[in-house]
């Protein structure tokens, strides 16, 4: 309760700290106090309110919706403090207090550059009320009580000694196929607790838990810096909007430049880390697979550093004393879009409309939500263009434009065009679902491979272009070492490397290409003024990136083995033996062992895989043997001990309803009569059996059999019945009592089956080796590196 | 600087056209009504829930998977899929089958499960029977 109170009253401040910053823009002198007042009373308001949510985690106060859904008692501290973040509410809640965070920054930041601080943060608060909307009661606000709507609370979690209560009986409901049962709260049910006084603390005392794939490390780092990136991008929006507001157009570029780096920077360091997670721990065997959450974060991200581009030529125009200078419209543009791209990006992945696209599943969060994330979208989309269309008379007006083919200004456009149109094509792949369709990653990746050779191309190339114009000799003249030395090195590479295919010796050229180009600018320029390296650094960095994705994924070779235990096996060169497993984390999980040898080195490493309590379905964690010039990835795919019968791995399992029939090996097998056990027996725990009668015929004979399943003590084992003369087992592998429907493996006694009847462990994996994949990871960082070393020379710039 | 704008143009319907034509290529429609599935000679994306009440195979010698799903419409539909019973099978809410509906069944190449995951937990269980 008292955080909702919190998060309204913020929602009110916000508001008022908009109206009131924009009064002040409009001449209110005095107005621009209770904007500050009103701004930091809501940032303060909000940093409030999610320090209560991470208590109420810490605390385990199950008694929050939120809390229940997401946390356990089981969880270490440090991912306990995570989930704050693992489910929507939460998420929306960091995405609010980091904003408000930058906003923070931001008003110090304007009020100390001229007139600005009104119009920038007029638009800021406007940005911050929305999501507070988001978070309000009305839509995902994480401070609902359990009971305000009816759940299902697994009887696990509930207080052992309170069960039995006679008051809460009429809550009790169990589910007939798993066996397992619930209580149903809800607000009757709250107010019974209420009135006998046990409160829900002491009623309910444990969560549902996190889901095992977020319980790392990763799930630590890659939101907070993700949703940072997210939360800066509405700066670079603000700057545009102030600037069309006093339709001066020459601060805001100095202004929004170490913003906009600054954003780029962490954007992109949020995206590698999500894309190694997903390598490292989710084994999706890549980085990167173009599931609609990851590309809807790269989209703004593509069109910020498009922006980055083009801004650096409106500087430099304004530099030499044009007013508005040259792309004034692009920047704004790409200024506005990035943001609402943001927000959009946000409007795919809560909305559900990509409810059956991707792996992640996105729960309906309903109409209004969904209508709300609309008109989100909708209102910075206006309200950016709209703005611009009232200024665009102007603009032209005013925007010089005349290029020389060789100018740096017209390769710089080009880059960014070329990102706009990586940008376009992910968008229109992600938004696809929202008409009924999907693209496969083909689509992606065919559609990338041009702009990424283009990219290599003007990566290198701008920087041996002059600003203004260049001379066609002088071009020749600069760049006679680095293309002579980058025809020599892509050609060692196509030879080692035996590359055949024409598009991607194209696409090594040009990425070596700009390679070279950077490093021998950085190599001059490292012995004079540091702060200039940034944009070489970052250029380099995605370089190497390039050439890391080209080599990893095209080179990649995969293969998947079963794995005897204890013999050796050879994949791509590496000696592979199981040699067991073994239980890890207290018993939860358990770790295979795979010796790898390869030449005279040997290493020991072990793929992980577990039955999650979470949603009782297996998990798997690859284990990677990381070297210097490649990754050997294996994936565990499944596990077979061997010992519960040989048809584990033989034969076919069938289900059947009472009265079916089907076929085995030329025997036709029906299912007569149910084996009811004894229910009082059942019920009590003790001894019974149950199972199917069957009738099988084959070659002109019939078989009246009984597939069994024996209970006894804590034993529950399945009776195997071998028809030697029909060359057929029969074994039951499951039945349930209510609906009679019976799993029953079927296999021949003789053939194939006798070959492999010995017990044997085996462990079945995917093994791949991913080359220079260290590139990837190196590059971008290596590119953020660069972007931040641009912040600190922009930063000095922007103080006018 | 006409020229320009006309070089602009040329480069960006060049741009869509092949987006667009790689788009029609390798866009893979969804459909969850089964009777159209069955008369589409396409891949397509089916989406529907698993019938637990039929029979499934497993043919471990063939790696197949055979089982029956059905849409909302109440139509059934066996699929033949190349594999095992994937991960949290039996607990998927709905799968979405990608394949194409030929002599009398559906040939699935790939299966996706509909379970709680990464960005939203699970809504209430399905709880079948009544009040104990």
């Amino acid at each position: 309760m008292i955080g909702s109170i919190i998060l309204t009253i913020a929602l009110a401040s916000s508001i008022i700290a908009m109206v009131m910053y924009y009064l002040s823009y409009r001449g209110y002198n005095n107005a621009l106090t209770f904007g500050r007042l009103a701004y930091h009373t809501m940032a303060m308001l909000v940093i409030v309110a999610a320090a209560l949510l991470e208590y109420l985690l810490l605390t385990h106060q199950y008694g929050f919706k939120y809390v229940y859904e997401y946390s356990s008692n089981e969880l270490p501290k440090g991912i306990l403090m995570a989930t704050f973040w693992a489910g929507q509410e939460g998420s929306f809640m960091l995405w609010l207090l980091l904003t408000s965070i930058v906003g923070l920054i931001l008003q110090s930041y304007a009020s100390k550059r001229g007139d600005l601080e009104p119009r920038v943060m007029s638009v800021f608060a406007l940005a911050t009320s929305f999501i507070l909307i988001m978070v309000s009661p009305m839509f995902k606000n994480p401070f609902v009580y359990i009971w305000s709507e009816p759940i299902f609370i697994s009887i696990k979690d509930i207080n052992a000694s309170l069960v039995h209560l006679p008051i809460i009986q009429n809550f009790l409901f169990s589910d007939g196929s798993s066996g397992q049962e619930f209580v149903k709260m809800n607000s009757s049910l709250f107010g019974i607790l209420t009135s006998n006084g046990i409160p829900i603390k002491e009623f309910i005392v444990n969560g549902r838990g996190l889901n095992p794939q977020l319980t790392n490390f990763w799930m630590q780092i890659h939101p907070p810096i993700l949703f940072t990136g997210f939360s800066m991008s509405t700066v670079p929006f603000c700057f545009a909007m102030a600037a069309m507001m006093k339709n001066d157009y020459k601060d805001w570029v100095r202004q929004a430049f170490p913003w906009l780096l600054a954003t780029a920077g962490i954007l992109g360091l949020g995206i590698m880390l999500g894309g190694y997670w997903a390598y490292e721990m989710l084994g999706w065997g890549g980085y990167w697979a173009w599931d609609p959450v990851e590309n809807s974060s790269l989209i703004p991200w593509l069109v910020g550093v498009a922006g980055i581009h083009t801004l650096l030529v409106q500087r430099k125009s304004q530099a030499k004393g044009d007013n508005v200078g040259k792309f004034a419209k692009t920047n704004l543009i790409l200024a506005i879009m990035m943001y609402v791209l943001v927000i959009y990006s946000t409007f795919l992945t809560r909305s559900g409309v990509l409810g059956d696209a991707s792996v992640h599943s996105f729960v309906n969060p309903g109409t209004m939500v969904y209508l709300f994330l609309v008109i989100f979208v909708g209102t910075f989309l206006l309200l950016g263009l709209g703005t611009l269309a009232y200024r665009w008379k102007f603009l032209t007006l005013h925007e010089k434009s005349e290029e020389n083919l060789l100018s740096r200004e017209l390769s710089l456009f080009t880059a960014a065009v070329v990102l706009c149109a990586s940008a376009t094509i992910i968008l229109v792949g992600t938004s696809a679902p929202i008409f009924g369709h999907s693209v496969d990653a083909a689509f992606y990746n065919q559609m990338h491979i041009p702009i990424a050779i283009i990219i290599g191309l003007l990566n290198g190339g701008s920087l041996l272009l002059k600003w203004k114009t260049t001379k066609p000799q002088e071009l020749l003249k600069k760049s006679l070492f680095s293309v002579s030395a980058t025809i020599i090195v892509t050609a060692l590479i196509i030879v080692l490397g035996g590359i055949s295919d024409v598009l991607v010796m194209l696409l090594t050229l040009t990425t070596t290409f700009a390679l070279i180009v950077n490093l021998e600018i950085a190599v001059k320029i490292i012995r004079g003024n540091k702060k200039m390296l940034g944009a070489y650094v970052s250029h380099i960095g995605i370089a190497l990136f390039l050439l890391g994705v080209i080599s990893s994924s095209i080179y990649s070779r995969e293969k998947d083995l079963d794995l005897v235990k204890n013999q050796t096996k050879d994949a791509f060169g590496y000696q592979m033996t199981f040699t067991g497993y073994r239980s890890i984390d207290n018993d939860t999980k358990y770790a295979f062992d795979i010796n790898v040898k390869k030449g005279d080195k040997e290493f020991t490493i072990s793929p992980v895989m577990y039955i999650s309590d979470f949603n009782n379905g297996l998990m798997r964690e690859p284990a990677i043997l990381s070297m210097l010039t490649k990754d050997f990835y294996i994936s565990p795919l499944g596990y077979d001990n061997g010992t519960s019968s040989d048809q584990a791995t033989q034969g076919q399992t069938i289900s059947l309803n009472l009265g079916d029939e089907t076929n085995f090996d030329g025997a036709k097998i029906s299912y007569t009569n149910f084996v009811a056990p004894d229910m009082s027996v059942m019920t009590s725990g003790g001894d019974f059996q149950m199972g199917a009668d069957l009738t099988v015929m084959k070659g002109g004979k019939t078989y009246s059999v009984e597939a069994l399943m024996k209970k006894e003590g804590r034993d529950v084992h399945f009776v195997p019945i071998e028809l030697k003369d029909a060359n057929l087992k029969i074994q039951l592998q499951k039945i349930d009592p209510t609906s009679k429907n019976a799993q029953i493996i079927f296999s021949k006694l003789s053939g194939d089956n006798t070959a492999v009847s010995k017990p044997k462990e085996v462990l079945s994996i995917s093994a791949s080796t991913k080359p220079f994949v260290n590139l990837v990871w190196s590059g971008v960082v290596i590119m953020v590196f660069g972007f931040f070393i641009s912040v600190s020379r922009r930063l000095k710039e922007s103080i006018i | 600087m006409k020229n320009k704008y006309i070089f602009g143009a040329f480069i960006i319907v060049v741009f869509l056209g092949f987006m667009v034509y790689l788009f029609t290529q390798s866009n893979i429609k969804y459909e969850s009504n089964f009777a159209k599935v069955m008369n589409e000679n396409k891949i397509v994306r089916a989406t529907g829930t698993w019938v637990k009440d039929k029979n499934y195979v497993i043919d471990r010698n063939n790696q197949t998977f055979t089982f029956y799903i059905t849409d909302s419409n109440g139509n059934q539909m066996k699929v033949i899929y190349d594999g095992m019973m994937p991960n949290n099978f039996e607990s998927a809410k709905s799968v979405v089958v990608t394949g194409q509906y030929k002599d009398g069944y559906f040939h699935a190449s790939s299966i996706l499960t509909k379970c709680p995951s990464k960005y939203e937990g699970q809504n209430t269980p399905d709880v079948k029977t009544s009040n104990l």
